[in-house]
């Protein structure tokens, strides 16, 4: 396990890639939890009437699934200090999202990492681009 | 349609609870067919729901802005989470447009978002949020 804990981090650790395969179910699930029933995410008519291919997942679904292998990587979210990231392509219902990341900078007086991290599709689709992360190290 | 006179417009949506069983099913949703990470714990991008939803529904709402949802991308969001929010806090969260753009037919709103534990003065999220507002001149 490469996580954060107790180990010394240095520029060019990866994350542990953590792929989902995101259902339409989970898209529902993640509507009801947050509130956001956009039709672009649970229906499939409406979104294919405003050009899109199909129903997507939400941004900020995948956005957590990003935070999640980075709290995974740190040991706990707690340590996720920031992240950020652009939607640049949607992810569509049935899509596995592989989220990467490497650490591209380590403050050892602060005690931080930042780390360079996106998304993929299993289509080849870059879904989360220009992403970074700022995770507190344990020491 | 938003425009650049809509900067510095400001949205306040004091006494957000962090209700700790809708955090859990964040949790849940997005484990999705795997275990949650930590499934007591409030997820980050939980600042979804104490901090971006309420401030985006007066946005959203403001007919002087007159911002066609049905159009709306999420383009871009940055998060801090300068101190944990913990299940059962209390926040405020406020908003404020920090910039409009037109670009290539479409209009770029960009927001800047809070949210402040008032039991401690915690700032628990700092975020900006960019929206893509397509079709504009209907």
């Amino acid at each position: 396990m490469s996580t954060a804990a107790g180990s010394a981090v240095k520029v060019g650790d990866e994350l542990e890639p953590l792929t989902r395969v995101v259902s339409q179910e989970q898209i529902n699930a993640y509507a009801e939890a947050s509130g956001d029933f956009n039709p672009i995410h649970v229906d499939e008519e409406f979104a294919r009437s405003v050009g899109l291919p199909g129903t997507i997942a939400h941004g900020l679904l995948e956005l957590g699934i990003l935070a999640e292998a980075v709290a995974r990587w740190a040991g706990t979210s707690d340590a996720l200090l920031a992240l950020e990231c652009r939607f640049s392509k949607p992810l569509r219902a049935g899509d596995a999202i592989t989220c990467t990341g490497r650490v591209a900078a380590v403050d050892d007086a602060e005690g931080v990492a930042t780390l360079d991290v996106e998304a993929t599709s299993d289509r080849g689709e870059r879904v989360l681009t220009n992403g970074r992360a700022r995770v507190r190290l344990s020491r | 349609m938003p425009n650049a006179g809509h900067v510095g417009r400001r949205y306040a949506a004091p006494g957000q609870v962090v209700d700790p069983e809708r955090a859990r099913a964040m949790a849940r949703a997005i484990a999705g067919p795997d275990a949650p990470f930590e499934p007591e714990a409030v997820p980050p991008t939980y600042a979804a729901v104490y901090c971006l939803a309420p401030a985006f529904a007066q946005l959203f709402t403001d007919e002087e802005v007159g911002i066609n949802l049905a159009g709306l991308i999420h383009g871009e969001q940055a998060f801090e989470w300068p101190a944990r929010v913990r299940p059962g806090d209390t926040v405020d969260a406020s908003a404020e447009i920090i910039s409009v753009e037109d670009k290539r037919g479409m209009t770029f709103v960009t927001l800047a978002v809070e949210a402040v534990r008032p039991a401690d003065g915690a700032v628990v999220c700092k975020g900006r949020s960019m929206m893509i507002v397509r079709g504009g001149g209907a």
